[in-house]
């Protein structure tokens, strides 16, 4: 019960003192952010040695069969390689290990991007135009016609606003006329997301502000009552 | 001492091929080798992981022990740092004392940080009404304000509303054509960086 008692005293100062940035940066607010970050470093190194470190690449060597043996000391090796990036010297020999990961995660990305966004927002963006499912669900065909057209215009215009090019570094990154009237639609769409992005986050933050103003308040009440 | 470029450059554009052939080629050979490749990746993940929590450490020792100007924040991080570190590793990290300290420590800081962020974001939201007077920031900040009633639980009540509801259901969705927008482009964006990798034009491992 004491134990309790001195964690949610601790949570309730780390909020006091969290909240103290609002009369500015200073070391109040300092003290807790060194903490966090030093008390989250330890926490995601215990993590990283338990779950990562020692079952991939430890205990295969030490209880494994021949073929999880070979199969741990390729990334072992690569990984000791890696750990020479953290001395000037010596740190063009991590290169090789810093090569294949940009290699898996170039791959990954580029995969990713490809089979989870590409794909999926493009049918998405046309399946709008499908009038016939439109009709089967109770839709007037030309309302959600008009509508899929509105957001298509929506999506290309957007991803427009998006494109530069330039031939020279020195030249003046400019769009044609009818590539910067369609961006000009595209910043009007952009503003309208980004403004619900806003609200969304902000939405967030008030149940967060919320949540800690009623703990605090609880709190003290708790103490003087 | 030189590890050589064009070794590792090979190295890359290889294992890269190999993983991004496996998302389109049902070879079972081949997605037994991605399967593979991305495991050892994973592990490698890890250890640079490890590799960037060093680096913070030695940044802050550095930091913490120089005569001149002794930074006492370092020196509380890396207090705070030993502490947790010594006692997950003694106790594991699936021990529930341990865990009950760390989310102790996690949840009420990222919580009032979250906190922090609402009175920021009202302040910045402000600011931006202020000095930005283009369409873009009246366009964001009437989205914004309209998004922020549609949350409130107003979309609801006004799609009961008969000539009212449509318009405002598709007011509501609006945002979603500028995001596809937005995620288009970084998709395109992140495979352009991709093949840029795997042609040679970019090596960002070597340094």
């Amino acid at each position: 019960m004491q134990l309790d008692f001195l964690w949610t005293l601790t949570g309730f100062i780390l909020t006091l003192l969290i909240f103290s940035y609002l009369f500015g940066d200073h070391f109040l607010f300092r003290i807790v952010a060194y903490l966090f970050v030093g008390v989250m470093a330890g926490y995601a190194a215990v993590l990283l040695i338990y779950q990562a470190i020692l079952p991939r690449l430890v205990y295969p060597l030490l209880e494994g069969g021949a073929l999880q043996t070979l199969q741990a000391v390729i990334p072992l090796a690569l990984g000791a390689l890696l750990l020479t990036k953290l001395t000037p010297r010596f740190s063009r020999l991590g290169n090789l290990s810093m090569g294949y990961l940009v290699g898996v995660g170039a791959a990954v990305l580029t995969g990713g991007a490809v089979v989870g966004t590409l794909t999926s927002q493009v049918q998405a963006a046309t399946v709008g135009f499908d009038l016939q499912a439109a009709a089967m669900v109770g839709r007037n065909p030309a309302g959600a016609l008009a509508e899929a057209s509105l957001f298509l215009l929506g999506t290309i215009s957007a991803l427009i606003y998006f494109q530069f090019s330039v031939r020279d570094k020195r030249q003046k990154a400019e769009r044609p006329p009818l590539l910067e009237a369609v961006a000009t639609i595209g910043k009007v769409f952009i503003a309208i997301t980004l403004g619900a992005i806003y609200a969304g986050v902000f939405a967030a933050a008030l149940t967060a502000l919320i949540d800690r103003l009623d703990f605090v308040t609880e709190f003290i009440f708790n103490i003087v009552f | 001492m030189k590890m050589r470029s064009p070794v590792v450059a090979a190295v890359t554009i290889a294992v890269g091929l190999i993983v991004l052939l496996g998302y389109f080629l049902p070879s079972l050979l081949v997605q037994n080798l991605r399967a593979l490749l991305i495991n050892w990746g994973v592990s490698l993940a890890g250890v640079a992981a490890l590799i960037g929590i060093l680096n913070l450490l030695a940044v802050h020792w550095r930091k913490a022990n120089d005569k001149g100007n002794r930074n006492f924040y370092s020196l509380l991080l890396l207090l705070a740092f030993s502490v947790t570190f010594a006692a997950g590793m003694w106790l594991t990290p699936a021990d529930p004392g341990f865990q009950h300290v760390i989310t102790s420590i996690q949840i009420p800081v990222e919580t009032s940080l979250m906190a922090l962020l609402a009175i920021t974001l009202g302040y910045a939201g402000l600011r931006l009404l202020q000095r930005r007077k283009g369409i873009m920031g009246i366009l964001f900040v009437i989205g914004a304000i309209v998004f922020i009633l549609f949350s409130s639980g107003f979309l609801p009540v006004l799609q009961q509303l008969p000539l009212v509801g449509g318009v405002a259901s598709l007011v509501n969705r609006l945002p979603v054509a500028g995001a596809r927008g937005i995620l288009l482009g970084v998709a395109i964006g992140s495979m352009m960086t991709g093949l840029r990798i795997f042609l040679g034009a970019d090596r960002p491992y070597n340094g």
